[in-house]
């Protein structure tokens, strides 16, 4: 009896003992680890990448492009962006990075006096490079050291290219351009003019429209009925191509219609996928990004100066509906 | 030797012991806490204060741009002066997550101050539509520094995150082992409390344990305690005494032992002396016809024989009485006179008997047939070995608390040796009485009678005589020495 007492005594001292013995271990192995202190010797550069439309898988692949290869390089990279098209945000986005004195800004270009006048006077006070993305703005109204993103122009030419090719040289084309002028929209414009133009019996009705959704429908309402006959849509401004879209569909047949567009919107994917757009544009807004961090390091080590002023042109190619009509 | 006093010091000890440990580590840990939080809050303290001072400056320029003052000029360069003072503080704060926002927090103050500078010199050459220009970029800056502030705080929450967490965590997991730590240190007292109580209670069990023993008289049971301390030492004092008492009473046994056996022996001899008495004398048939016979002497005139025959049936009538009652002196002296007339009837001149006898002492009691064979005794040795004859003397003298009997012959006397074994009764006698009781026989029927072994003396010069002297108390009982 005594015995099987001590035994249970000395058991319970032992799993007590253990689960002190646990307890205390844990206590002490509580670690975390705080974060690496800060050299401010051995500074990395700061670069910002500003854009708006956040919400694009546009976009986002610009981004990540860009972050991986920040990553890459071993630098900062802060994506400073905004949903929708909002350009107070964006500007003080813009001014923001400015008066915190990055090593080098990737922005958006927007073809606006308040852009301009940022990029051009304060950026170049603090002589912060600037490498247009995506969109440009042309560098004398700029001073931004190159652009990195699709050649427009040429994406105009091969959407036109497309058209004809699909509608043949006949008929009416309208084509939806944002009401404010965006150089990358006059860019394409430009290009799919210089392809129509050779075909004499091909009539081009641009029609500039505020972005929004209502305002396109109403436009593309008005459009219908000002011109029925008409067979091709090119929404210049890929924002609008939901819109355009939508409205044809309430009044006719999409089917027999060739409907194109660019890919730098979020509903662009969905409407190819639904057949509703014969062939977009596809950009590569990955390599936007990574090439745009790339340059912007090689300028700031001194590797390539000056950058080329043309700017570095990704490829574009022309992506047809899967269903093929 | 473990004192009982040493164990519970050593365990109140411990107990002090560890408490203080705990309070210690407690304190330490505590401690340790109180400056992680206070390290935290100073991280948000000095990030919104940075910001405070950038709003600061924006309110003082203003107030300068509308009254250009030295005194306001003096706040402005105060407040640029803090700025900048805590732009080294913020550098302290920078790690790798929040490096980016913490350069832009600096860098948008740097710009603040450039830009608020530019304002004021723009006000110094009168151009107050520029000054009020750069006032209102300083105004954004300063909301840019507010909106960094927000992100950097957000960032350091982020950051901290896992730190909090960690904390939070440490804080559950220490009161998690405060618990265990009771539980534990709780039992192992518990135990080691029982375990003192025990070894002092355990031996004192054990002792009354073995009192008990002891009381009901076993002291042959060893008594044993387990322990090392002061009860060890008690018992074993507990086992000398038991031991000391044991020895003690197998003594007392042993001499009550010795002393049942002395007193047997003596009824032994007292019994078997009696009946060999008893059986020796049968005279009734013989007592009779000797009275017959004095009769008929008397009557055929033979006076002589007639007294004679009376003499020796008085002696025998007198013998053979009890042996162990007690007769007065005069009754002994009467039957020895009657004895003596015998004797010189048989003797005639041989034998010459004196008698000196103080009559006041006569009434003393004696044991019956004492002086009888000592007289025979003297006759044998002095009277019938020799043919001239010899002298017996027989005196009764008053000797303070005694009675002194002497008996005197000129025999030849006897050796020491004899005398000796006389005295002590281990003298085998061959000669035969008439009586069939030697002198040893009165020796120790004295000894018995008196009870007291000193009572006789024998003084013998060889070839001069003996003298026999016999003590007897005038109260009996009474046997102190002369």
């Amino acid at each position: 009896m005594n015995k099987l007492l001590s035994l249970f005594a000395l058991l319970t001292l032992s799993v007590l003992g253990y689960l002190t013995y646990v307890s205390a271990e844990s206590i002490i192995n509580t670690e975390w680890h705080e974060p690496l202190p800060l050299s401010r010797e051995n500074q990395h550069y700061r670069l910002v990448l500003i854009s708006q439309d956040s919400d694009t898988p546009f976009w986002n692949s610009v981004a990540k492009g860009a972050v991986e290869r920040a990553e890459q390089e071993g630098v900062m990279l802060e994506v400073l962006n905004n949903y929708g098209k909002n350009d107070e945000v964006f500007l003080s986005n813009l001014e923001l990075g400015i008066h915190s004195r990055v090593d080098g800004i990737i922005v958006q270009g927007l073809d606006e006096e308040a852009f301009k006048e940022l990029t051009k006077v304060k950026a170049a006070f603090y002589s912060i490079p600037i490498i247009t993305i995506g969109e440009d703005v042309p560098m004398e109204e700029s001073l931004r050291r190159t652009y990195v993103g699709s050649d427009h122009f040429l994406a105009g030419k091969l959407i036109a290219q497309q058209l004809i090719a699909d509608m043949g040289e006949t008929g009416e084309v309208a084509i939806l351009l944002d009401e404010n002028t965006h150089y990358y929209q006059t860019l394409r414009m430009e290009g799919i003019e210089s392809i129509l133009k050779l075909y004499p019996d091909i009539t081009l009705i641009k029609v500039p429209t505020d972005p929004s959704k209502d305002k396109v429908m109403a436009t593309t309402q008005n459009l219908l009925n000002q011109y029925p006959d008409i067979e091709g849509f090119i929404a210049v401004n890929a924002d609008a191509a939901s819109g355009m879209i939508q409205e044809i569909s309430r009044r006719k047949q999409i089917a027999p219609l060739y409907n194109y567009s660019f890919d730098d919107h979020a509903d662009i994917d969905s409407l190819m996928q639904q057949g509703k757009l014969d062939a977009i544009v596809a950009q590569d807004p990955e390599k936007m990004g990574n090439w745009g961090v790339g340059l912007l390091i090689e300028w700031l080590e001194g590797e390539t100066v000056p950058l080329d002023f043309d700017g570095y042109f990704t490829p574009v190619r022309i992506r047809e509906s899967q269903d093929g009509l | 030797m473990n004192t009982i006093q040493k164990k519970i010091f050593t365990l109140t000890s411990v107990i002090v012991v560890i408490m203080m440990g705990i309070w210690i580590a407690l304190s330490l840990y505590i401690r340790q806490t109180h400056d992680q939080y206070n390290e935290i809050l100073q991280r948000y303290l000095v990030l919104n204060e940075a910001n405070e001072d950038s709003q600061t400056l924006i309110t003082e320029l203003n107030n300068y741009l509308y009254d250009p003052t030295p005194a306001n000029m003096r706040k402005i360069e105060d407040s640029e002066s803090a700025i900048l003072s805590m732009e080294s503080q913020i550098w302290e704060l920078g790690h790798v997550e929040n490096e980016f926002e913490l350069v832009n927090y600096i860098h948008l103050m740097d710009s603040l101050m450039a830009t608020v500078q530019r304002s004021i010199s723009l006000a110094d050459q009168e151009d107050s539509e520029a000054a009020f220009r750069e006032f209102s970029e300083a105004t954004r800056i300063a909301n840019y520094i507010s909106d960094t502030k927000t992100s950097l705080v957000e960032t350091e929450i982020e950051t901290y995150d896992v730190v909090y967490r960690g904390i939070i965590a440490r804080s559950t997991e220490v009161n998690r082992f405060g618990i265990w730590l009771i539980l534990l240190l709780t039992f192992t007292l518990m135990m080691f409390s029982y375990m003192l109580s025990r070894s002092i209670t355990r031996p004192i069990n054990q002792l009354t344990e073995a009192a008990n023993t002891l009381s009901l008289g076993d002291f042959e049971k060893v008594v044993t305690v387990h322990s090392n301390d002061e009860f060890s030492f008690l018992a074993k004092t507990f086992n000398r005494m038991r031991l000391n008492i044991n020895n003690l009473i197998l003594e007392i046994q042993k001499q009550a032992e010795l002393e049942k056996e002395l007193q047997d022996n003596k009824i032994l001899l007292h019994e078997s002396q009696f009946r060999s008495l008893q059986s020796q004398i049968n005279p009734h048939f013989l007592f009779n016809t000797l009275n017959t016979i004095s009769k008929k002497a008397y009557l055929e005139g033979s006076q002589e024989t007639s007294d004679m025959l009376v003499n020796v049936a008085d002696l025998l009538r007198y013998n053979l009485k009890s042996l162990d009652r007690s007769v007065t002196l005069m009754e002994e002296v009467a039957i020895l006179d009657r004895y003596m007339a015998i004797q010189k009837a048989r003797y005639t001149e041989r034998l010459i008997f004196l008698k000196d006898i103080d009559d006041t002492l006569l009434d003393s009691r004696i044991p019956a047939l004492t002086l009888q064979p000592i007289i025979e005794n003297a006759i044998i040795h002095s009277v019938e070995t020799r043919e001239e004859g010899g002298k017996v003397t027989f005196r009764i003298k008053n000797d303070r608390d005694f009675i002194r009997i002497e008996i005197e012959d000129d025999g030849p006397g006897i050796a020491q040796e004899t005398s000796d074994r006389l005295l002590d009764g281990s003298y085998v006698s061959k000669e035969g009485h008439s009586t069939g009781i030697g002198f040893i026989n009165v020796v120790k029927r004295m000894q018995l009678f008196y009870d007291s072994d000193d009572l006789i003396q024998i003084e013998s010069k060889l070839g001069l005589g003996t003298v026999i002297r016999l003590f007897i108390p005038k109260q009996r009982g009474v046997s102190e020495h002369v």
